[in-house]
């Protein structure tokens, strides 16, 4: 077992070095951008330990695929899965707990340590039967996909609209659209195999804005409710929600672009560096739209020629 | 045609392909047969396109990839996309409009259902439906019988002999000598990365049994069975 946690380490050392960062470098980040994260966090909602849960519970479920785990049943006795599973749980949920403990959020601190435990206990079968339909079924994939795997995300967001509406609260109806982008940007965060471009008889040029064209007609389909309904109630601000919709749409092209920059690589630091900079300081998107484009066009070129 | 010239592949300092040198005529079908690790699928992916390779792959069509239907030996699927739309997917990626795909599905495949639920065979089923829809001029098919059942199996050939018919180009690797028996014209060993023998369809038995002497040799002996 110790191997396999060592083996982890280096794994994760490795990724790290593949993303063109120092792992002491990357480390030291990781742990200055989870403490000023959580502080905002903190400071920006009430909500913040119910919110932490929830985020915490969603990192620790990405190591509970069927898949990944039949695979660690195979390798190991059932009392040292287990075990295994367990340790690994809590060492994910440990920072989150600690910083809980800081707030004096201790009920919180408490609760999750307990439901992370029985997370590594249960399997979530990603091989279930039923499939979600999504009305992008005619250009797969990325919406498609993406969709299906983040559902809940959008039932939970046209519940808030609804929330904002009802209780008058522009603000939080806003911030649904926000939630939308960054949830379509999330469809786009690593890149495809090769084969899925190589499948296509287009230049690299008209690959890109047809998968910017999908990407801007689908994730208006996405933003439609909200945008409509809130226009209905809030109707004197409407030019901020298309204000908003409108760097929504410039913010997924930089994702699409930035996908395909270092292709079939994924975006590497420089570029991640470059995307955060375009985040922090919106002007400089200007700058990182055309060259994502020209880094993309060429990447493309060596598989599309 | 295709004509393939002083082909020649390396990863890091290990050569995988050595000055490779074939030509695929129209209406042909030929076999590539080799070890695990002999580079097949290496050199499929350099006519792909998908590998950088040193050397001229020459052919008629302005590029060569989109004419081109590769079956991979093992297809990648998303985790969430139905069978429906994964051919929905290559032929979009193609241009072209498919209708009543239902009525082509062959195989019968649950194309509501998610591919990643399939089975081995199913997934090879669904890939190989999804490039003869697209048209394809040319086919590359990495080992397309393999997990597949009988059935199937029988139903592959019938397609390629058709696809022939068709006047198309088709290489098809297979560790079934039986199979490239039943549907090739030639066939092409490939050991350590280059083309050592070949035999028009006349001669496969005579390579078969080359190859059974020369595989087999007295290695069953080694073994000491009791």
């Amino acid at each position: 077992m110790n191997f396999y946690f060592s083996l982890q380490f280096r794994m994760h050392n490795r990724r790290m070095k593949d993303f063109g960062l120092n792992p002491i470098i990357g480390y030291f980040f990781s742990i200055i951008s989870y403490i000023g994260l959580s502080c905002l966090l903190f400071y920006m909602t009430k909500y913040a330990p119910y919110i932490y849960i929830l985020i915490t519970i969603g990192i620790i479920s990405k190591l509970n695929s069927a898949n990944r785990n039949d695979f660690l049943k195979v390798c190991f006795s059932t009392k040292k899965y287990f075990q295994l599973r367990m340790i690994e749980n809590m060492i994910l949920t440990f920072p989150f707990v600690l910083f809980l403990i800081y707030k004096s959020e201790y009920l919180c601190a408490l609760i999750l340590p307990i439901l992370s435990e029985l997370i590594a206990l249960v399997n979530i079968d990603n091989k279930l039967n039923f499939t979600i339909p999504t009305p992008f079924f005619k250009y797969p994939f990325e919406f498609t996909v993406g969709f299906r795997n983040t559902f809940f995300v959008f039932a939970f967001v046209y519940f808030l609209t609804f929330m904002a509406i009802y209780v008058g609260n522009f603000n939080l109806g806003f911030f649904t659209i926000l939630v939308v982008f960054i949830t379509c940007m999330s469809f786009y965060s690593k890149p495809e195999r090769a084969y899925y471009v190589w499948i296509f008889s287009l230049n690299p040029k008209s690959f890109l804005f047809r998968k910017i064209m999908i990407a801007l007609l689908f994730s208006t389909i996405l933003s439609l409710p909200i945008l409509l309904s809130m226009s209905i109630f809030f109707p004197d601000k409407i030019w901020i929600l298309l204000i908003f919709q409108g760097i929504g749409y410039i913010y997924l092209t930089t994702v699409i672009l930035a996908k395909y920059a270092d292709f079939p690589e994924e975006i590497n630091f420089s570029q991640g560096v470059l995307f955060f900079l375009g985040l922090v300081f919106p002007p400089f998107i200007l700058v990182i739209i055309p060259l994502f484009y020209s880094q993309s066009v060429y990447s493309l070129n060596k598989i599309l020629k | 045609m295709i004509s393939i010239e002083n082909l020649s592949k390396e990863y890091g300092t290990r050569q995988v392909l050595k000055n490779i040198n074939l030509t695929f005529e129209k209406g042909n079908v030929y076999g590539i047969i080799g070890e695990n690790g002999a580079g097949k699928t290496t050199l499929f992916k350099c006519i792909a396109g998908i590998e950088k390779y040193n050397g001229i792959i020459r052919s008629n069509y302005k590029i060569l990839k989109n004419q081109l239907g590769f079956l991979q030996t093992e297809p990648y699927f998303f985790s969430k996309i139905t069978g429906y739309e994964y051919v929905q997917l290559l032929c979009n990626a193609r241009e072209i409009s498919i209708k009543n795909i239902e009525k082509k599905n062959i195989f019968e495949l649950p194309l509501n259902q998610y591919a990643i639920t399939y089975s081995t065979g199913m997934k090879k089923k669904l890939a190989l439906t999804a490039i003869l829809l697209q048209n394809n001029d040319f086919f590359i098919l990495d080992e397309p019988f393999n997990g597949v059942d009988i059935q199937s199996n029988i139903l592959i050939t019938e397609i390629i002999h058709k696809l022939k018919e068709l006047d198309k180009t088709i290489i098809i690797s297979s560790h079934i000598f039986s199979t490239l028996n039943d549907t090739c014209d030639e066939i092409h060993l490939l050991k350590n990365g280059a083309f050592i023998k070949h035999a028009f369809k006349e001669d496969f038995g005579k390579l078969e049994q080359e190859m059974k002497d020369f595989i087999i040799g007295n290695k069953i002996d080694k073994l000491d069975l009791q």
